[in-house]
Formats: C-alpha cells, sequence, structure tokens
C-alpha cells in the first residue's frame, strides 16, 4: 500500500514544474501520507479505505503547483534550453584573413624579384625564399588560431535534455568533416602550385591557383555545411 | 458546518503559526493536531497546508529544515521566526477584534 502512495505521488507530481524545491515538496507530501495511512490502519481501518482516505485527504494541488512555479525564493524554474548561438569574433576573422592574404601575396616575392634583378642576383633564390617566408607565416598564423581557441565544450546553463545533446552531437560530427576537410585543403594547394610550377616552369601563371582555391574553399565549406544540416534533420 | 471550514481555511495560515508556538512540527502531525482539537470535525487539506507552508516560509514567518530521523523516513520541520511570532500575535488581535465585530453584528 505504501508502494501504491508513492506511485499516485510519481503520477500528481507529472505535472508538477521540475524543480527541486518540487521534488522536496514530494518526499515531504509523501512522507505525511504515508505516515497518515499508517495511523489510519492503526486505527482499525481497512487498508484499501485508509488509502482511498489518504488520497483523498491531498486535495486540490493546482495551487500549490502554480505556487511553485512563481517561487521566487526557490530554485527557479530551470531557464528553457538555449543553444549557444556562435559568437562573430572579429581577431580570430582577422588572424584567418591575414593568413590566407599571404597564402596569395607569396607569389610576389618571385614575380617581383624575378622582374627586377632577373636570375642574376643570388641565382633568383631570393623570390622563392620570400614566398616560403610568407607561406610560413601564414601556416604559422593557421597553427596559432587553432590553439589560441580550442573548440571546448561550451557551458550549458539549466538543464541538458536529450535534444540539445543529439543537437551538439550532431553539431561535432559536422564540425570533424568541415574541420578534416579545412586542414587538407591549403596543403593540397600549395602542394599543387608547387607540382604545376615546377613541373611546367610557367610561374609567372601557376599562381592563379591561389585565387581560384579560396572560391573552391567556400564552396565546398557551404555545401558541406548544408548537406550536414539536412542529414542533421 | 460550511461556514466554519470557510472560516477555519481563511485562518490557516494563523492555525499554523499558533501550533508551532509550542514546539517545532511537521506536515501530518499540525493536521493531525488540528482534527484532534476539532474532536475530527475539521481537517485540513494537504494542498492547502502545503501551500499555506511555502506562503509562510517565503514571507520569513516560518523557516524549515529536514529533521534527522533514524528509521529512514525524513521529515521535513518547520519552526517560527521571530517574524512570525510577531505576525501570529498581530493575527490573533486581529481575530479577536473581528470576533468582537461580528459577534455584536449578528446577534439582535
Amino acid at each position: 500500500m505504501e508502494y501504491r502512495i508513492r506511485e499516485y505521488m510519481d503520477q500528481l507530481f507529472e505535472s508538477a514544474p521540475r524543480t527541486q524545491r518540487a521534488y522536496e515538496l514530494k518526499i515531504e507530501l509523501t512522507q505525511n501520507l504515508i505516515e497518515k495511512y499508517y495511523a489510519l490502519v492503526g486505527e482499525g481501518k481497512d487498508p484499501e479505505d485508509a488509502y482511498n482516505l489518504t488520497i483523498m485527504s491531498i486535495g486540490d494541488v493546482r495551487e500549490l503547483f502554480s505556487q511553485l512555479e512563481d517561487d521566487e525564493n526557490g530554485d527557479p524554474v530551470p531557464p528553457p534550453v538555449y543553444y549557444p548561438q556562435p559568437q562573430p569574433d572579429h581577431r580570430r576573422a582577422l588572424v584567418r584573413t591575414l593568413a590566407v592574404m599571404l597564402f596569395i601575396l607569396s607569389v610576389v616575392p618571385p614575380i617581383l624579384f624575378g622582374e627586377l634583378f632577373g636570375d642574376s642576383f643570388l641565382d633568383g633564390a631570393l623570390g622563392p625564399i620570400g614566398m616560403f617566408i610568407m607561406i610560413a607565416a601564414g601556416v604559422g598564423l593557421l597553427v596559432y588560431d587553432k590553439w589560441a581557441h580550442p573548440q571546448a565544450p561550451q557551458p550549458v546553463p539549466g538543464s541538458v535534455v536529450k535534444d540539445f545533446q543529439q543537437w551538439q552531437r550532431q553539431k561535432t560530427v559536422k564540425r570533424h568533416y568541415i574541420a578534416a576537410f579545412n586542414g587538407a585543403f591549403w596543403p593540397l594547394v600549395l602542394a599543387l602550385y608547387f607540382i604545376l610550377s615546377f613541373g611546367t616552369g610557367k610561374w609567372y601563371i601557376t599562381w592563379v591557383i591561389f585565387l581560384i582555391a579560396p572560391a573552391i574553399d567556400v564552396i565546398v565549406n557551404t555545401l558541406l555545411s548544408s548537406i550536414m544540416n539536412q542529414s542533421g534533420k | 458546518m460550511s461556514i466554519a471550514s470557510d472560516m477555519i481555511r481563511g485562518h490557516t495560515d494563523t492555525i499554523i503559526l499558533a501550533h508551532l508556538m509550542s514546539g517545532d512540527s511537521y506536515g501530518y502531525k499540525i493536521n493531525r493536531s488540528i482534527s484532534e482539537k476539532t474532536g475530527g470535525q475539521y481537517e485540513l487539506k494537504e494542498a492547502t497546508l502545503y501551500t499555506a507552508f511555502r506562503r509562510l516560509e517565503q514571507l520569513g514567518f516560518i523557516s524549515s529544515y529536514w529533521g534527522d530521523e533514524n528509521t529512514g523516513a525524513r521529515r521535513r520541520y518547520y519552526s517560527i521566526t521571530p517574524a512570525g511570532v510577531q505576525e501570529y500575535h498581530r493575527m490573533l488581535e486581529e481575530w479577536e477584534q473581528s470576533q468582537r465585530l461580528i459577534q455584536t453584528l449578528i446577534t439582535s
């Protein structure tokens, strides 16, 4: 019978707000009802009658529950689930832009030094050296960017509901694919540039790769995002 | 009996405070004492009682704590605060006043 009372209370509190206060109230109320039930049985009541009398004595809990809802002194109702919006980070954007610019402009030194000195000065090595330095700086900036912003899970206020966990899982998978693509893309572009340049010797035109590559990057990223979003739904 | 029930319900707060004036207590004990004092004629609904507890606690007239029963069943005890004692005396006075007033109004 005690179990039946507990079961009844579980059902009753289904409609109560999910707060610590409500939980404590349930414990307290259940405890007192059980005590009442045993007192009634002790008075010689039939267990079934005692159970009914006990349940009947609860009365209308609507006011009690509505009080729990706007109980400002108690633990507030967990705030509605909210999805953290990625904040635009201007400094980060600047670092990335600078890195991409260095990649694109890295072809300037070979052209410039080639025009100015031909192959006469340092066997024409100055141009490629300048290019490598710029590429190294660009890669360095991207690496710094990754390290400075580790993708730590963001704290979620309030209770974590299944919805959110699922959303986050999907997002993590999505990010993973996009990150993998971004990681491989620029080194591949660079490799292609060198293969084409050394292979053809047409250094004056192969740099166009660095104009085409960002466009491909943007297109692929957009496609990946939209595909992931669709499969996530 | 319905007039009495309504009146008693209107004074739930005072009844609880009055009970706690003689020491800390918990929900079932308070309700049982009400039932005993009225000769089994009246008993508060649990919902009414606990709504009043929350209200009084919010107003700072009572405070609560979990008891440390050894039997495993933990009870939530309530005790009256100094502000609650003050409130009790104020309510008692108010009641006595209105009682006198009603008395003069309803007796011919």
